[in-house]
């Protein structure tokens, strides 16, 4: 064992050395949120800004068949209505060109129709985007103002209230809590950024110490010292275990920052959010985190130390990731809750877990049954991994 | 000491090494080393002299306990290879041509980082590597990174980690090859030196002039088996060919 903190605390010191590796498991996962949330938040206030409150142009056919809407219409000031475009084919160009954002075009008889009490048809055309998703609200809102105008003459004329249409109305009450509501919005999102990091930021040492110490030639001196294979493989593993850890920490740390440093987020909703994060429910999701850590270190070294040379190994691993971001990616799944046969799962179990702590719903047999079962394949893997260390065919390969 | 009996290694063959030889073997693998015995002595230079991929480097990686034999048995040290394989490694310094260190590392560090692995107690440790590095000229680049050394610095630094905790037997695998002129003489009196403190040594070689520079006892190796094993001297006496490269080529050729 004490060769094992030897070969552990040299491997660590080498790590700490190496660019890439501090580039992998520190810079990246403490920056990339912060820049992400800070780029992606400024693009949807500008995008949403921009179809909120930009004039829109508008045409409406055939106006002569609906004169009140026309002038309705006219009378909202952020509304440009073009008045040139007349039949339905111009406007389909125009509106596929990009010089007109919605055209409106009453059926014929549409006077006649709401005249006599019945329904008016109304086409609304536009080519969707994200953009006029949003603005064909305000476009959607005026049409029914000038509905709503219709049905209450109507209603008076009748001699009713307009309540009087209403029969049922329906009051809400969620009994979910803020903290049940943010485990089910962000508690399938959090185990899909660090189950990643945690993976990148092991692969590279990973690399570096099996299939690196092949490519340098240091293996043969290495495996000449006293150090067992077991102490050596017992060395390298806690290292590699220890930067897929901090990767996922560090990715953490980042995303706790761009939140706090948000100018985006309302500081009430801020302030609930960090009411709920307790250290408790940090401490339990990290708990999940080390036999998950584990595991990626013991199967990523067993690779590692199969390949001949930094490249190989990276060519193995790439497609290594698809295999590890699938049950995560399943986890986000609706439907896909944390029971017996999912927590048996690795990684998707700490997918759906984490959910479950964050919401703190977390059944404690099932959480039981998650750890039993990361530890069990953190335990098989380390095991393969020394078995592929031991064998002089992969060792020499 | 290194006692050697009768030992054979075999290795698999891959599918890609069996597609790409002529005659499909009956077996899908290898013997690589096969029915070799020697003993090299304190204080004498063993020269294992093969052709490539005559079973040179299987041979040193087994008495190194890298590799365990199929057959046979290695007592290095008075330890048996495969039993003891620890106390073996205790005992023995390794040194190829290839080696390589660890980049990021000082000399300083790379060697600490040996002597630890060797349990060396730290007054020991400070003065076996005092010695070594003023012996070999390493103080002056002792702290920088060895990403940053020349080949012959770096060579050095290989030395003071082979030799960091006294080897009373010391490996030399091909240790001059891709070295240049200078760099492979401080390996030459290195081999000489540790002969005279009564080390055993054993190195292999295909480079006829180190042959003749250092061997007290000559073993010659061929697909795995030994074609000739016992003192330089008798084998000088002994030749029916004018050069020494001339009866190895005979040697081998009759194999």
């Amino acid at each position: 064992m004490k060769r094992a903190w030897i070969v552990f605390k040299k491997e660590w010191l080498d790590v700490l050395r190496d660019r890439r590796t501090i580039l992998m498991m520190v810079v990246i996962p403490l920056l990339i949120f912060p820049a992400l949330m800070n780029l992606a938040a400024r693009l949807t206030i500008s995008q949403r800004q921009k179809a909120e409150t930009r004039p829109l142009r508008l045409a409406l056919i055939r106006a002569d068949a609906a004169p009140e809407l026309m002038r309705l219409l006219q009378g909202h000031g952020d509304l440009k209505l073009d008045p040139r475009v007349t039949t339905a084919a111009e406007a389909g160009a125009r509106l596929r060109a990009g010089t007109l954002d919605f055209v409106l075009i009453p059926d014929a008889d549409f006077a006649e129709r709401v005249a006599a009490k019945g329904s008016g048809g109304l086409v609304l055309m536009y080519k969707s985007s994200e953009e006029i998703r949003i603005a064909k609200k305000r476009i959607t809102d005026v049409v029914a103002v000038f509905e709503k105008t219709l049905v209450d003459n109507r209603l008076k004329g009748l001699g009713l209230e307009p309540g009087v249409v209403q029969a049922v109305a329906v009051r809400e009450q969620d009994v979910a809590t803020v903290k049940q509501r943010l485990g089910e919005a962000i508690g399938g999102f959090l185990p899909y950024i660090f189950v990643i990091f945690c993976f990148i930021g092991a692969m590279y040492p990973a690399i570096d110490l099996a299939a690196g110490e092949k490519e340098r030639g240091t293996i043969e001196t290495l495996l000449a010292s006293p150090a067992g294979r077991g102490e050596i493989v017992l060395g390298k593993f806690a290292v590699v275990t220890l930067t897929g850890l901090a990767s996922a920490a560090v990715s953490m740390v980042g995303l706790y920052l761009s939140i706090k440093l948000s100018r985006d987020i309302p500081g009430a909703l801020l302030d609930a959010v960090f009411r709920i994060i307790e250290w408790k429910t940090i401490l339990l999701v990290f708990s999940l985190l080390l036999p998950l850590a584990a595991c990626f270190a013991a199967l990523l070294l067993a690779v590692s130390i199969f390949a001949r040379t930094f490249k190989e190994a990276q060519s193995i691993m790439t497609p290594l990731n698809f295999l590890v971001i699938f049950p995560v990616f399943i986890g986000l799944f609706p439907g896909i809750t944390l029971d017996p046969l999912t927590a048996a799962v690795p990684v998707l179990n700490v997918s759906l877990a984490t959910r479950e702590i964050i919401a703190g719903t977390a059944a404690p047999l099932l959480l039981a049954e998650t750890y039993l079962s990361l530890f069990a394949v953190a335990a098989l893997s380390l095991w393969f991994c020394s078995r592929q260390f031991n064998r002089e065919e992969i060792i020499f390969r | 000491m290194i006692e050697v009996e009768g030992i054979a290694k075999k290795f698999k063959l891959s599918r890609k090494q069996l597609r790409e030889m002529e005659k499909r073997p009956s077996q899908p693998f290898v013997w690589a080393v096969d029915g070799v015995s020697f003993v090299c002595r304190p204080g004498r230079i063993f020269t294992l002299l093969g052709p490539n991929g005559a079973g040179k480097t299987t041979t040193l990686r087994l008495l190194a306990t890298m590799l365990k034999p199929e057959r046979g048995r290695i007592h290095v040290a008075g330890y048996d290879t495969v039993t003891e394989a620890e106390m073996v490694r205790r005992r023995i310094g390794f040194l190829t041509g290839s080696t390589g260190l660890y980049a990021r590392l000082s000399p300083a560090e790379l060697v600490r980082y040996y002597a630890d692995l060797h349990g060396m107690d730290r007054g020991e440790f400070q003065k076996r590597r005092d010695d070594l590095f003023a012996l070999l000229g390493i103080d002056e680049f002792a702290h920088r990174r060895i990403a940053t050394l020349s080949s012959g610095m770096k060579q050095k630094v290989s030395i003071a980690r082979t030799m960091i905790h006294d080897p009373e037997v010391v490996i030399f695998d091909e240790p001059t090859v891709g070295l240049d002129v200078v760099t492979a003489r401080h390996i030459i009196q290195l081999i000489r030196s540790c002969r005279d403190q009564g080390k055993t040594v054993i190195f292999s070689t295909h480079i006829m002039g180190e042959v003749a520079l250092l061997s007290d006892d000559l073993a010659v190796i061929h697909r795995g088996r030994l074609v000739h094993s016992g003192p330089f001297d008798s084998f000088r006496l002994q030749m029916k060919s004018r050069s020494l490269e001339d009866e190895f080529i005979r040697l081998v050729g009759e194999a």
